[in-house]
């Protein structure tokens, strides 16, 4: 019994409270305590459990006696791997995600919260409260948009919310069906998958689809994510960091859990691998329409999350090894691309790559972030994204043969057009582009944060798959 | 591991040279340094070490552990000597020619690395590590290859070396998990005792598409013409012994395994189309760089050529002293461009012999690309022919014949490369040119003269080579015939390019027979076919966006349906008793008539 999950759930939470009841000045050194002291803790339990060779924490702490709901936490490799990918993506938007230093105190309060629901959300060991944490971190990055976004954000905030809120009714919904249909009648997550086999193979088959279409909205997949280019593209830097890095992991771990919890799965690997592969090589396509730089960001972000899927949906140790490892690896190195896209809008005035020209000549750190981003993004060996998928790959192509190899043409294409971007705006460095503003220390550290953890764990991957029960 | 010491001093010097990047007058030092440390520790690996396979765990994911493998097989130490052997003159050579202070720092951090992946590249043994180096190298190369940030040309060729590249990368990626996912391995020398399935045969067809983007091969040639808007020492290094020679060497350390799956054929196909593309645009070219670049596609077919007979050792032979005369011309191309202020046309770069150095050592190597005796590439080619020469079947009689042209032609071009600059400069210009030459620093000379040394001495290659080299197959050999024929072949281009361009003066050799034209242009004929396939790419993608947008619209104005229909619905309750009790009559109205019908 171990208080740290607690610890940092608690943190993060007071965290929001005290910069929203304080004055504003002091918000930002707040919310980097805070976030920071999440991100040690992180830290702490990486290097003790590394030291130690394996790592199972579980803590419980009271809730909702009545029914017998606790506050059920749990913290195997896999959710600590996405709750440290949370705590570095958050501190580093905390510290460099807003250039313009623009609504400051709300921004901070709101990742504050948006932290706690995400760390509560992956170390969830229970139903009931891993629905609570959705719809806080939901909610947190709603007001995000709508409050702090850019001249659309209405109009994205709106859309965003009713995609959510449609997919949080079918993940309550499912987990009620779940908590009915269960002979245990229970929420916990290990006693449901215990019992699962028992539940009628239509009324599983229900359940899947019902909380597949759930996460599929959030990750997203083809045909629900027309909320995604939008929401990206309207939210603040931070907004975007915070979407794209850590709120559309709640998709695919939700997609982790049903695929170990329900034996249904099985039985509908095959067509939700095809479904995700096509809509890795859709969105390929549409991003290569896109001149927008932010928004080609955002698109990518539908082919890696239909990546990531497909290794799901292979259901094998590499598969899954493989997701989760690609979870971190896109979280921290999309964070890195829409901080650069950000500070790059910063600083010229404009992010279409027909205007902006000459990156590396007038804001070097910037440019040479985005091309480190997209050097991540294709995976190339010593980042993070390279570990991802060779295993993703090897679980996919074990799975499904060489047809589980096909993501990667998706994945060719995005590094095709992500080369074509990285000429026009970033190389090409005649007639540069001017810079209008200039960008601090505060948004280099973010680059370093960011670049040294896609790097770190590029090179030294057993940090994160060494441990014995992984 | 202990084989992985060679890349450390560079990478050292890379990381010093980024950092210490302001101070320009020690940068190129400490990048000369590294190097020099280098080729220290790989002789001493080579003189020192046995052949030794190291293996250490990079990681484990479950039950599985992927490694990372070293080796000092003779094979891999001898492409491990000539890219340590090479780098350090490349790096000095640079010191002459690279003389804008501010891009000092990010030149010598980027060769650096770009030279530590090629090191790691020829000591790997299994694929994590050896991929690990292609991608490297790919890198590296986009961003040396568009190292001129403001000449747009340069980027667009970064761009198409790029994208060849990643298609060969993502080929190369699925190939070793296909091999993975089989085997349950990622080492070379397990793949020889595997038993072969339709997995090994993709694998291994993959890999070699891999090979051919990386080395230049029909029909992935375009990018390596392209990539001569790099600086010069770049295109030196990448021509002779790092980046295009991987895809080669790589099909070299697979042979074995190619044999056995009989798949040696399509080597001696794409290695024959690649020649002729190379040699025939060589002809037709007036860059004075690309011309080399179209000889080095026709150098790596070759190559692939006498893997393609399993004939090793000529391989092997010509991938050695190629190294050593390409290096050589590229340094002479780019004195020659530096004297004429960066004068890239041919035919407008004259007086090249004003410069008695630089016109020996350029001579050398015309004359060993053009394979004279005595000079190593004369035995580089021939043994190439003698591998091919078998008069048993039609096929082989024509590939013969083939291989004669592309020899023909090779010395028709690379005398051209040779006459044409010779000639006299218009009056004002010859002024300032002259001076230029006799000014050339010291570091643009000495390297070429070490390289031209080598060029004449590595023919002891092929007496050695069997010594030094343990690998299946018989010796490299040159038989009398085929030397006859070469030097018949050599005498007749040297004839030809002389009567075209010293006695008639002929300002191009193309232009005027439009039929060859067509022939010797084929370059522009790929670009052609992959500009139509990127337009075909981008209309499928401009169809699944617009149908990404309209579905979006779609559900935007359904949605502005759902709040229309509520507008009007909302009307009916709109508090009025008159209109209830209206509403209400005509209801019951409509109930009488109902009952009563």
């Amino acid at each position: 019994m171990t208080i740290l999950i607690g610890l940092m759930l608690l943190v993060s939470a007071l965290a929001s409270v005290f910069i929203l009841a304080l004055d504003s000045k002091l918000s930002k050194r707040l919310a980097i305590a805070g976030s920071g002291i999440v991100l040690a803790i992180a830290i702490l339990i990486l290097v003790s459990s590394l030291l130690q060779g394996s790592l199972s924490m579980n803590e419980s702490y009271p809730y909702i006696n009545a029914f017998n709901i606790s506050l059920q936490l749990q913290m195997t490799p896999i959710n600590f791997i996405l709750v440290l990918m949370t705590a570095i993506v958050a501190f580093a938007a905390i510290l460099s995600g807003n250039p313009e230093r623009a609504g400051v105190k709300t921004a901070n309060t709101l990742i504050m919260l948006f932290e706690f629901s995400a760390i509560g959300l992956f170390t969830s060991a229970n139903l009931f409260i891993f629905f609570i944490f959705w719809d806080i971190g939901v909610i947190a990055l709603f007001f995000m948009i709508n409050v702090l976004g850019s001249a659309n954000r209405r109009y994205a905030s709106i859309k965003f919310i009713i995609y959510e809120i449609f997919a949080s009714s079918l993940l309550l919904l499912g987990i009620m069906m779940i908590y009915f249909y269960t002979p245990v009648h229970s929420f916990n997550i290990s006693s449901i998958t215990a019992a699962a086999s028992s539940i009628p193979q239509s009324t599983q088959e229900l359940i899947f689809i019902l909380l597949f279409a759930a996460f599929a909205v959030n990750m997203p997949l083809f045909p629900v994510h027309f909320w995604l280019p939008d929401a990206h593209t309207e939210a603040s830097t931070q907004g975007s960091m915070l979407l794209s890095g850590v709120l559309t992991k709640f998709g695919a771990y939700g997609m982790l859990l049903i695929f170990t919890m329900l034996p249904i799965a099985n039985k509908l690997a095959v067509p939700i691998a095809v479904l995700a592969g096509f809509s890795t090589i859709y969105a390929a396509f549409v991003t290569m329409m896109q001149h927008d730089i932010k928004r080609v960001i955002a698109y990518t972000t539908i082919i890696d999350m239909g990546i990531i899927l497909v290794a799901i949906a292979a259901m094998n140790a590499f598969g899954t090894y493989g997701a989760v490892y690609a979870m971190f690896a896109h979280g921290v190195t999309i964070a890195l691309m829409f901080l650069s896209v950000g500070c790059l809008h910063h600083i010229f005035g404009s992010r279409d790559m027909k205007v902006v020209k000459g990156v590396v000549s007038k804001a070097a750190s910037t440019g040479y972030s985005f091309i480190m981003g997209v050097f991540g993004i294709t995976g190339v060996p010593l980042t993070a994204g390279f570990i991802a998928d060779v295993l993703i790959f090897i679980g996919a192509i074990q799975a499904f043969g060489l047809a589980g190899a096909l993501p990667l043409v998706g994945l060719l294409m995005i590094g095709a057009f992500f080369y074509l971007v990285v000429n026009r705006s970033f190389m090409m460095t005649k007639d540069p582009s001017q810079p209008i503003e200039y960008i601090g220390m505060e948004e280099k550290a973010g680059y370093a944060i960011l670049m040294g953890s896609m790097l770190l764990f590029g090179i030294f991957p057993f940090l994160l798959l060494g441990f014995s029960n992984l | 591991m202990l084989a992985l010491l060679v890349i450390v001093p560079l990478i050292i010097a890379a990381f010093l040279a980024l950092i210490l990047r302001s101070r320009t007058d020690i940068v190129k030092y400490i990048a000369l340094a590294g190097s020099l440390l280098s080729l220290l520790i790989a002789a001493l690996l080579f003189f020192t070490t046995s052949n030794a396979v190291q293996s250490f765990t990079w990681f484990t994911a479950g039950q599985y552990a992927l490694h990372i493998t070293t080796t000092t097989a003779p094979l891999n130490m001898m492409l491990l000597l000539i890219v340590a052997f090479i780098a350090p003159l490349i790096f000095a050579y640079s010191f002459g020619y690279l003389k804008t202070p501010s891009e000092q720092g990010r030149y010598y951090f980027e060769i650096c690395i770009f030279a530590a992946s090629m090191m790691l590249f020829s000591i790997s043994a299994n694929f994590i590590s050896l991929f690990i180096a292609w991608e490297m190298l790919g890198i590296t190369s986009y961003l040396l290859i568009g190292f001129w940030q403001h000449k747009p040309k340069a980027q667009l060729a970064a761009r198409k070396a790029i994208t060849t590249i990643i298609i060969g990368d993502v080929s190369m990626l699925i190939g070793m998990l296909l091999i993975w996912s089989t085997y349950h391995t990622f080492e070379f020398s397990a793949l020889s005792f595997v038993a072969v399935t339709p997995a090994l045969y993709a694998a291994m067809l993959l890999i070699a598409v891999a090979a051919f983007t990386k080395s230049a091969q029909f029909p992935f040639t375009e990018w390596l013409a392209d990539a001569m808007e790099g600086p010069t020492p770049v295109s030196a290094f990448l021509h002779s012994s790092t980046m295009v020679k991987a895809g080669v060497f790589l099909i070299l350390v697979l042979a074995p395994i190619y044999a056995e799956l009989h798949m040696l054929g399509i080597f001696i196909i794409f290695g024959i189309v690649s020649a002729l593309v190379g040699a025939l645009n060589a002809l037709s070219e007036h860059h004075i760089k690309r011309i080399l670049a179209y000889s080095t596609i026709e150098d790596l077919a070759l190559m692939f050529i006498a893997i393609g007979f399993n004939a090793l050792y000529a391989a092997v032979l010509l991938f050695i002293v190629q190294a050593f005369y390409k290096a050589l011309l590229f340094m002479s191309a780019g004195s020659i461009m530096t004297a004429g202020d960066h004068e890239e046309d041919l035919f407008e770069s004259f007086n090249s012999t004003k410069n008695r150095g630089l016109f020996i050592t350029t001579v050398i190597g015309t004359l060993s690309l053009a394979g004279v005796f005595p000079l190593s590439g004369f035995f580089g080619k021939v043994a190439i022919d003698s591998a091919a020469a078998n008069f048993s079947s039609l096929p082989h009689i024509l590939l013969y014949i083939l291989l004669s042209i592309v020899d023909l032609l090779s010395s028709i071009y690379i005398f051209r490369w040779l006459f044409v600059p010779m000639r006299k400069a218009p009056l004002e210009k010859a002024f300032t040119l002259n001076i230029n030459y006799r000014t050339l620093p010291k570091s643009m000379l000495i390297p070429p003269t070490i390289l031209a040394a080598f060029v004449i001495i590595g023919s002891v290659f092929y007496v050695t080579l069997t010594n030094l080299l343990p690998l299946p197959g018989a010796p490299a050999s040159v038989t009398l015939l085929d030397t006859i024929i070469e030097t018949i072949l050599v005498v007749i281009g040297f004839a030809i390019a002389y009567m075209l361009y010293v006695k008639l003066k002929l300002s191009g050799f193309t232009e005027k027979h439009e039929i060859l034209h067509g022939v010797a242009n084929s370059g522009a004929e790929i670009n052609g076919f992959y500009n139509h396939f990127t337009a075909f790419v981008g209309l499928i993608a401009n169809i699944v966006w617009h149908f990404d947008h309209y579905c979006d619209m779609a559900l935007y104005y359904s949605s502005k349906g759902l709040v229309k229909i509520g507008t009007i619905l909302r009307k009916l309750q709109n508090g009025q008793t008159s209109l209830y009790v209206a509403a209400f009559m005509m209801g019951l109205l409509a109930l009488i008539l109902l009952f009563a019908l």
